[in-house]
């Protein structure tokens, strides 16, 4: 088996005196998605600042390519990519100026035709040139994947990746997922509720009182279900 | 080298844009300049010039608060800071690219504001500005190296925007004294000698906030 490119061991996040997490071990090996879900304030998105290297553990370790996420070479951050609730888009920008800066910090080769093919791909070609501030949560969403997508990441770490998005949003999201499968991306997604992709098998977590607990299928409810973008 | 060049570019951008630092500085500039040459109720003659080296670097240090905190604010938006940590682009080259955005605000600012120190303090345009060029930009340049270091910090915290000025102006006043004392030497037309031996310690101060900055940068940009 693969080594893993996201692992997590032992690791615990505890805010003043509340604990968050504790002792969570992880192995998300390539070609491997691992959805994460919890109800709010679980601490989902604390786990994902944690193994993105964002945010330093009170014990344990975050790894990434093997390596301490907190101290990763500029080598291994160029084949990382996060989603979070912020979208780290610049509001004054276009659609295309965003990603030409991030084309630009990631040294993506043959910028301009990438730039335009994710665009298209999200369906924001008639808003490349608005500014981002103009933009409705589910257009920033969007433009939040392409400007992860763009660089082609080893790993992936996406919180809450289907919020704000809609039935079309949410096909566009799982048909990226798919692909980034395909080309043995390793990831991680966190949502509120299971998501059933077709192509895409999770390994499924739930974060329970600070724990994160393997789920089977059996124990889920009823999941939401991402359709083939069409 | 990108990765600079893309920082460097976007910040030009969205300033060229908004225009939110330059106006903020230019004006700050002014109301500076405008208040203590009322204050100060200058007459002609060398105290003139003495007086207005110490007004110009009055609205200099303020207005480079402003332009330092500026660059990294816009980082804060939507989280970008956390985007920059993540990148593959080293931290000192983010550090650079962060503070010559500053340091071109605070260049341009500097520009109006000598502009309008000659006109409020009934100086002339002529040759002793020149010489006051290297003065200015070496007290701009440290002042954005320091700046730019203190304001990653004070951005991480509460109140952090009051914590600036308090750090800033304390840890500058050395180089201060040597910029005020080498503008005032340079806009009385004093030979070049007497300009120099504070100019060294204005390069000497730059070199130790550019070091410090360079290096320290990467252990407090982020988040927690």
């Amino acid at each position: 088996m693969d080594a893993a490119l996201i692992a997590a061991r032992g690791l615990d996040k505890t805010f003043g005196s509340v604990p968050i997490l504790r002792g969570v071990n992880l192995a998300v090996p390539p070609a491997t998605a691992a959805m994460i879900i919890g109800r709010n304030g679980a601490g989902k998105s604390t786990l994902v600042r944690l193994l993105a290297g964002l945010s330093a553990p009170t014990a344990g370790e975050a790894l990434l390519f093997g390596a301490p996420s907190r101290t990763l070479e500029s080598a291994a951050r160029r084949r990382l990519a996060i989603v979070t609730h912020q979208s780290f888009l610049y509001p004054n920008l276009t659609a295309r100026e965003n990603l030409e800066f991030y084309a630009g910090l990631y040294g993506v080769a043959d910028e301009r035709a990438e730039i335009l093919r994710w665009i298209d791909r999200v369906g924001l070609a008639a808003a490349a040139d608005a500014r981002v501030r103009t933009f409705s949560r589910g257009m920033e969403q969007r433009l939040t994947l392409a400007r992860a997508m763009l660089t082609r990441p080893e790993v992936l770490l996406m919180d809450e990746p289907f919020a704000a998005l809609d039935g079309d949003g949410v096909a566009l999201v799982a048909d990226i997922l798919r692909e980034a499968i395909a080309r043995r991306c390793a990831m991680v997604l966190t949502a509120h509720q299971p998501v059933t992709i077709d192509g895409l098998k999770f390994d499924l977590y739930e974060i329970v009182r600070g724990r994160l607990l393997p789920l089977s299928g059996d124990a889920l409810g009823a999941p939401v279900r991402a359709q083939q973008a069409g | 080298m990108a990765g600079f060049v893309a920082i460097l570019r976007k910040d030009l951008r969205l300033e060229l844009r908004s225009g939110e630092s330059t106006i903020a500085l230019v004006a700050l500039s002014l109301l500076i300049l405008v208040v203590l040459v009322f204050a100060l109720d200058p007459v002609g003659g060398v105290r003139d010039a003495a007086t207005a080296a110490g007004a110009l670097w009055v609205a200099l240090i303020f207005a480079g608060m402003i332009g330092s905190t500026r660059a990294l604010l816009a980082e804060r938006d939507n989280g970008c800071i956390c985007a920059l940590i993540l990148s593959p682009l080293d931290r000192g080259a983010l550090y650079v690219a962060k503070l010559v955005a500053a340091f071109i605000f605070m260049a341009i600012a500097e520009a109006a504001a000598v502009v309008l120190m000659v006109l409020f303090f009934n100086l002339n345009f002529d040759s002793r500005l020149l010489r006051l060029a290297p003065v200015i930009a070496l007290g701009a340049l440290g002042f954005s190296a320091l700046s730019t270091l203190l304001a990653a910090i004070s951005g991480r915290i509460r109140a952090g925007d009051l914590l600036l000025p308090l750090l800033a102006v304390p840890m500058f006043v050395p180089a201060l004294i040597a910029g005020v004392k080498a503008s005032g030497a340079a806009l009385t037309g004093a030979p070049f000698g007497a300009i120099s031996q504070w100019l060294k310690i204005l390069v000497a101060f730059d070199i130790i906030f550019l070091t410090t900055g360079y290096l320290l940068f990467e252990h407090v940009i982020g988040e927690d």
